[in-house]
């Protein structure tokens, strides 16, 4: 547990952080947000001491970090900035391996270590040679993560970490940086100006403006009860909207209203099938359930007849997405009914419109029943 | 040409001396330069000391117009003729390159990268060895290149306040009106010049770390 008593810093006469006080829970997402100048990297890089506070106190596991020798306290937190934190001439691996090297551990041990992080960012061990130059955008910000989470430390401090990389690839981290943190379970303070990238990582949001927390809550609450009118602009006006980001696709998973075939099933049974059932198409799936395709009862205008249309490489939604993303792919492809697969590629139902809708619906009610009680 | 070779012939001690002690004048003052110039470059970049930095960029940018006769004329006055004289005007005169280019080197390394190195727990001293001097390298190098080669011209004229050396030969020959010995001095420096400054481009080579000229 972090625990951030009366923090306040001055930078000569203007006050950068006012009265601090915040307490972040073990094994959670915190994210800090506000707009620039608001105090919020300030505040994240109080905690390993890169700024040291004019008053207040902050305890890690009721310790006091000005008790710690900073360079030590440093070591035993994660720090992961934008890209450009990487040492370019250093190579993926030797990045990787700085604290565990600068904390004397065994070679060994760190090969290891470093086989294990690659595997946990989903870097390819043949990376463990390249050097930064060689990398992706994204490819650098993994291995910044593999290398802030090295020495294994229970806190991991982010200053906007995905801000330099582009939105496709943003929401593609974004995804396996929350699958890794299912696995890692680590203490996370999460530095962005982004709204939508807090909703989407946050379990918990702190607002702040001008160096004063104005609000801090989960991120469903503040989406609900926004504390005031600084809140409702940063979050915008499309709340209800945002708010599906909360939602998981796999929570709005149906069973039911599609039909499945196998590879190698019989093309007129297929057609026959699908013309006597509600849906327009079949999804193709292998001995192992994973989809390989989907098949469509279209008429042809060559001939004027029904035809069976295969498609490889049909639009997915992944389970773990939001369902924000599952409806912009509906949006993009046009299709009120979507395949929805796990990370193997395996078919697990499909996601439609209509439920996503629902939710939007029961969201704005929720919303209108609790503005009438105040 | 034969006049040249003649003239080698008659005064190969002469040659040779004026060579070895050009040679000399180099090395030692270059040397000199490069530990001086590395410390100033160092210490003005120290952390917080930032503004410094900028500061010296600012004069030994504008200082490396001076021309190295006036240099050389300075010390003259304050120091007197000999060879010590000789060699503190070369050091100066070769320092100018040296912390100029150390300085911008180290300053131009983002401030980002320095803070992530601290961030994750590196002391001033690790992040200066490990990350600052290797980053920088390329540039410092080129510094240490470029005044290495203009040393050994400088040195040439370092033989007006008895540096000795090949500026020596030259004048000597100016004085007589002798073609051959203003070429023999010429040239010879100007080996001891390509040879320096091949030397030092394999060694930058050597030196840059894979990573920083390495590309997709």
């Amino acid at each position: 547990m972090i625990e951030l008593k009366n923090i306040t810093k001055k930078f000569g006469k203007t006050t950068a952080v006012h009265n601090l006080n915040l307490e972040i829970e073990k094994g959670t997402i915190t994210m800090f947000i506000g707009p620039s100048g608001c105090g919020k990297t300030t505040t994240l890089k109080m905690i390993n001491r890169l700024i040291e506070p004019t008053s207040g106190d902050i305890l890690i596991n009721n310790q006091s970090v000005v008790d710690m020798e900073a360079v030590k306290l440093r070591r035993s937190i994660g720090y992961v900035i934008q890209e450009t934190g990487l040492f370019p001439h250093f190579t993926v691996y030797d990045n990787i391996a700085v604290v565990p090297r600068l904390l004397k551990w065994d070679e060994n041990k760190i090969k290891e270590r470093i086989e294990e992080l690659l595997d946990l960012v989903t870097l390819d061990t043949s990376y463990a040679q390249k050097y930064p130059l060689q990398l992706s955008g994204g490819e650098r910000q993994r291995v910044g993560l593999a290398r802030a989470l090295a020495a294994n430390p229970e806190v991991l401090l982010m200053d906007e970490p995905f801000g330099a990389i582009d939105p496709i690839n943003r929401l593609k981290l974004h995804d396996s940086f929350l699958e890794i943190q299912e696995e890692i379970k680590k203490t996370i303070i999460f530095v962005t100006h982004d709204i939508n990238e807090a909703i989407k990582l946050g379990e918990k949001i702190a607002i702040m403006d001008n160096g004063e927390l104005v609000q801090y809550d989960e991120v469903n609450e503040i989406l609900q009860n926004p504390e005031n009118e600084f809140v409702e602009n940063l979050l915008g006006r499309d709340r209800s909207l945002k708010a599906l980001a909360l939602e998981k696709t796999k929570n709005f998973v149906i069973q039911d209203g599609f039909l499945t075939a196998g590879l190698n099933e019989d093309q007129e049974t297929l057609r026959e099938k699908i013309r006597n059932s509600q849906s327009e198409h079949a999804f193709i799936l292998d001995e192992r359930g994973r989809l390989k395709g989907r098949k469509t009862l279209q008429m042809s205008k060559r001939t004027g007849k029904f035809e069976l249309v295969h498609d490889s490489d049909p639009v997915v939604v992944d389970r773990n997405n939001n369902l924000i993303e599952a409806l912009s792919k509906m949006l993009e492809s046009g299709e009120h009914q979507l395949p929805v697969v796990n990370s193997k590629g395996k078919f697990v139902g499909v996601v439609n419109l209509s439920s996503i809708f629902a939710e939007v619906t029961e969201a704005e009610t929720k919303k209108e029943v609790k503005g009438a009680q105040v | 040409m034969e006049k040249i070779l003649a003239y080698i012939a008659k005064n190969q001690y002469l040659v040779f001396t004026a060579t070895w002690q050009h040679w000399y004048l180099f090395a030692v003052s270059t040397l000199f330069a490069i530990l001086i110039g590395l410390f100033i470059g160092i210490f003005v970049t120290g952390e917080g000391r930032e503004k410094i930095g900028r500061l010296v960029l600012t004069i030994t940018g504008a200082a490396q117009a001076v021309p190295s006769i006036a240099v050389v004329a300075l010390v003259f006055i304050f120091v007197g003729i000999g060879f010590t004289p000789a060699i503190i005007a070369l050091i100066i005169y070769s320092l100018v390159p040296i912390v100029f280019n150390t300085t911008s080197g180290l300053l131009s390394i983002s401030a980002k990268l320095i803070e992530a190195a601290r961030g994750i727990g590196l002391t001033n001293s690790q992040i200066l060895w490990k990350i600052k001097l290797p980053i920088a390298i390329p540039v410092i190098m080129a510094g240490i290149r470029s005044a290495a080669t203009i040393n050994i011209g400088t040195a040439t004229v370092a033989a007006v306040i008895g540096g000795g050396g090949l500026g020596d030969l030259i004048f000597t020959g100016l004085r007589l009106q002798r073609t051959e010995i203003i070429l023999i001095g010429t040239f010879l420096a100007a080996i001891i010049a390509i040879l320096v400054d091949t030397l030092i481009a394999l060694l930058e080579k050597v030196v840059t770390p894979k990573g920083l000229h390495i590309s997709r």
